[in-house]
């Protein structure tokens, strides 16, 4: 058995504590770079107290499709992201990964990297599911290469399914079944 | 201009009472071969009461969230299926396309092929849309020669995605272009005019 599921080389996994999601999140979204990177939906802007009510709102009504985790730096158990599972499908042993790390300092520093792992070790010895997908924009290669890098292999791309600035990207679909994943560990 | 956007060669697309599409919803889904190539989620049937209510909520959405419409034969006038857009996201110019035919009986036939060509021309001409996006499951091979036959591109596939009886079966996406329809449009003389 593993000490814990919920820590990893560089960060822990922790739940979400509401008010201080909330700040977090409402504070990374001042940057609309963070917004486009995470959501493909046109970057809007939610207050504090709204976010607050649907982390509330989700932690109370707990949902069988959706896992959601902080992120924290062991070092100094400072908050800098979010991960999730969603979309569960049970019969068929799927899910998707979702991932935001609110501030530039902190992108680059191996965070999402060992989030990724976790949340994977997660999905797959906790959750027992046979695959795990995710999408991402292709303007975002930092993601891209954490993606590849923990063993996440290309299905497919939405050819030009995204307009920013006037140029339009591909969204890519990748993913990593169970005994991937096995192999990699 | 076009004449109509709504009629092709074979089927027109229809505005439905929701009473009634919800009552042939409501019949298709006793096939549950009609549900598992429609949905991957576990089939289970619905009665025509919840099918109204989930109908009425949608078409109370104002601007609309979804552009559904029944599927009518030109011979018989016979509601055989639905086809609609979702998924919009204006700011991207994109959305996804979902289409059944209920019965068994019609399908093969090219009602299907002839509502998308008729949807495909509504979301580029009427909603100006940039592209068109659809998934489909592997063991409906029958639906994708149709999205191949009307000129969507395979793009990907999420392996092993599904099971079914067992066996585990590919998620496919395919998409098209408004460029590449306007291609296909040249080369086929388009929708109502063959």
């Amino acid at each position: 058995m593993n000490p814990s599921l919920f820590q990893g080389r560089l960060v822990r996994l922790t739940a979400e504590e509401p008010q201080v999601s909330a700040e977090a999140v409402s504070q990374w979204d001042r940057d609309s770079e963070y917004i486009r990177l995470l959501d493909s939906s046109p970057a809007r802007r939610w207050s504090s107290k709204k976010i607050q009510g649907r982390i509330e709102n989700i932690q109370d009504q707990p949902q069988l499709d959706l896992f959601i985790f902080s992120i924290r730096t062991k070092a100094e158990d400072r908050l800098i992201g979010v991960t999730s599972l969603y979309g569960v499908k049970w019969t068929h042993g799927e899910g998707f990964l979702g991932i935001g790390l609110g501030d530039r300092q902190d992108w680059g520093q191996g965070y999402g990297t060992d989030a990724v792992r976790l949340i994977l070790r997660y999905a797959f010895t906790e959750l027992n599911l046979g695959r795990l997908s995710l999408d991402v924009y292709a303007y975002n290669p930092r993601a891209i290469r954490v993606y590849e890098k923990i063993g996440f292999v290309p299905e497919g791309r939405m050819r030009k399914c995204l307009n920013r600035e006037g140029i339009r990207s591909d969204i890519i679909f990748m993913s990593i079944l169970k005994e991937e994943w096995e192999q990699t560990v | 201009m076009n004449a109509t956007l709504f009629v092709g060669e074979r089927v027109r697309l229809a505005v439905e009472e929701p009473q009634v599409l919800a009552e042939n919803i409501a019949r298709w889904m006793r096939d549950s071969e009609f549900v598992r190539l429609t949905e991957s989620d576990p089939a289970i049937p619905l009665t025509a009461k919840g099918i109204l209510k989930w109908i009425e909520k949608e078409q109370e959405q104002q601007p609309p969230k979804v552009y559904v419409f029944g599927i009518r034969t030109l011979d018989g006038d016979r509601l055989i299926g639905d086809v609609g857009l979702g998924g919009i996201h204006w700011a991207h110019g994109e959305c996804t396309l979902g289409i059944g035919l209920g019965d068994r009986q019609d399908w093969g036939q090219g009602y299907g092929t002839d509502a998308l060509r008729l949807i495909l021309r509504y979301a580029f001409t009427e909603l100006n849309l940039e592209r068109v996006s659809l998934d489909v499951y592997a063991y409906n091979p029958r639906a994708i020669r149709a999205y191949e036959k009307t000129g969507f591109v395979h793009e990907g596939r999420m392996r092993n995605c599904l099971q079914r009886e067992g066996q585990r079966w590919d998620m496919i996406f395919m998409g098209i272009l408004k460029e590449e329809w306007e291609k296909s449009l040249a080369s086929t003389h388009g929708v109502g005019q063959g």
